[in-house]
């Protein structure tokens, strides 16, 4: 569904992004892992056409070709990206953060059925809904930008680091909200430091290092590859 | 009755501080341009209306119908045209700020030109409604008292419309955080326009309204741009509510020093609540720390 081709992109001088392929299939739940830099959070900004890709990159969507998209014709396609740091409107209340998410032309008509969802997909949102946004802990904070994206009834939910700055606890009942996701049809792509608990819920992961695919596989194949359990779940080397 | 005079002059001139502050706060907030020609839409309004008024027979709120949606379209069209550009040009919010103040004050003396060209240095003003009412002992002109009315229940829509429905809330999550914005799906260059645009109704309704019960000429528009500059940085910028307040505080503080100290220091007191609230709390009365 998501097909990225030969995709790079530049800061100015420095290259942070160099020909990387990479696809998420219908229904799938892709990671990306790789150490802080390498340039995960640059290709989810790509995606959502925040950064601008180079000449003879390729992004497209069920067909659709992104590139070349302001950002919010890219949620009208159906992709909606949840940045690092949450970006929700901090002065506005926990329902208006979540109607805003309705606001693409393609969510109007579902509105009141994608706030439904949300609901039970963040039962303590419901609770919430009159709070002032910013007043809320991290971990709940997460959970409304979460809902909000997937109140543009998106096809494909781009995550940057959804468990930054979480608790243990919040953390744990973030992973498991992230599995529900899959109940309700919609792929996810998403970026993690947490290599071990990411791998556990995805079908697929990719490594990223130095702005390139450097290792790709199935989840399961990932948590018993040596390099990688090295270099992600910290596991020390095998006499 | 000194006491009553001076709250009920102050309200009113408050009232009309701001719904002045209200489309500078819109432009300023929303569309990030820091408009110095904003008074020159003011005085144009007003001429606009006394020409209406005057030479066309059209009552000055038949005169809003008019002059506010060619306002508006206007400002469309500067938004789009001249202000657009540097947007895109700008890295970062301070460049903006700079580019759009430069930008904007060279659009200030092409509008005062227009208007000097074609209506020349001198004060007008004209009398639509020269009734007086007395209210407990103070009198109260009728056509200012039309004019705050007006100005509320613009004021009020204008709150109605930004908190109620979603293009406001559009709006205002764009005067948050544009980035995280456009990742709602929300078009900020359209929302930005649509901000810039409705700032330049606004004012323009503004200067209907004052051209009712003031005497103005083509080169008053800075003090007009000036008190608005300071009622929105007072309130906080981008803050609907914020502007409101510090409008009627300003107009209070005003009317009380030139009725109980002098009037030749009501500009003294103005500058000096607007330092002492910029001292206090530099990003307005209801603005949010760090905004």
């Amino acid at each position: 569904m998501l097909e990225l081709r030969n995709v790079s992109a530049a800061y100015g001088q420095h290259l942070a992004l160099q020909g990387i392929d990479l696809t998420v299939h219908e229904g799938e739940m892709v990671v990306m892992l790789g150490a802080n830099g390498a340039g995960k959070s640059t290709l989810l900004s790509v995606i959502a056409g925040q950064v601008p890709a180079r000449r003879g990159s390729g992004v497209s969507m069920a067909g659709i070709d992104l590139l070349g998209l302001l950002p919010h014709r890219v949620v009208e396609a159906g992709v909606a990206l949840v940045p690092e740091g949450r970006g929700i409107f901090g002065a506005m209340t926990v329902r208006e953060n979540l109607l805003l998410g309705a606001y693409p032309k393609r969510a109007r008509a579902e509105e009141r059925c994608s706030l439904a969802r949300v609901m039970t997909l963040f039962p303590k949102l419901e609770e919430r809904l009159g709070q002032v946004a910013g007043t809320m802990s991290g971990g709940e904070q997460q959970m409304v930008a979460i809902g909000r994206a997937l109140m543009s009834a998106p096809r494909l939910l781009l995550l940057d680091e959804p468990s930054l700055g979480l608790s243990p606890l919040m953390a744990g009942e973030l992973f498991k909200a992230l599995e529900r996701i899959r109940e309700i049809d919609v792929s996810v792509l998403f970026v993690e430091q947490n290599a071990r608990k990411s791998l556990a819920i995805a079908d697929r992961g990719y490594l990223i290092e130095n702005g390139t695919v450097v290792g790709e596989g199935t989840a399961a194949a990932l948590l018993a590859d040596d390099s990688v359990q090295q270099a992600y779940l910290g596991v020390a080397k095998r006499a | 009755m000194a006491f009553l005079d001076a709250l009920l002059n102050g309200l009113t001139l408050g009232g009309m501080y701001a719904l002045v502050a209200m489309g500078l706060t819109l432009q300023y907030g929303v569309a990030r341009i820091m408009n110095l020609s904003y008074g020159e839409f003011l005085i144009a309004a007003a001429f606009a209306a006394y020409w209406l008024f005057q030479v066309q027979a059209i009552n000055p709120l038949l005169a809003l119908l008019l002059v506010v949606p060619v306002a508006f379209a206007a400002n469309w069209l500067i938004y789009q045209i001249m202000l657009h550009p540097l947007v895109k040009r700008s890295r970062n919010r301070g460049e903006l700020e700079v580019n759009s103040i430069l930008a904007t004050f060279g659009l200030l003396f092409v509008i005062q030109g227009l208007v000097l060209l074609l209506f020349g240095s001198n004060y007008f003003s004209y009398t639509y409604i020269s009734n007086v009412f007395i209210v407990a002992g103070s009198p109260l002109a009728a056509d200012r008292l039309l004019a705050v009315a007006v100005a509320v229940v613009m004021g009020s829509g204008l709150y109605l419309l930004l908190m109620r429905t979603r293009p406001g809330t559009a709006l205002r999550a764009v005067s948050v955080d544009p980035r995280a914005a456009q990742l709602a799906g929300i078009d900020v260059r359209a929302a930005s326009a649509m901000a810039f645009a409705l700032g330049g109704g606004l004012v323009a309704a503004s200067g209907v309204l004052v051209s009712m019960f003031t005497t103005f000429n083509a080169s008053m528009g800075v003090v007009f741009t000036m008190k608005a500059l300071i009622v929105v940085i007072m309130g906080g910028a981008g803050h609907l509510l914020g502007a409101l307040t510090a409008g009627l505080i300003l107009g209070l503080v005003e009317s009380f020093v030139a009725v109980y100290v002098a009037p030749g220091l009501t500009l003294a007191a103005t500058f000096a609540l607007f330092l002492i609230v910029l001292l206090v709390r530099p990003t307005g009365m209801m603005g949010r720390a760090g905004a």
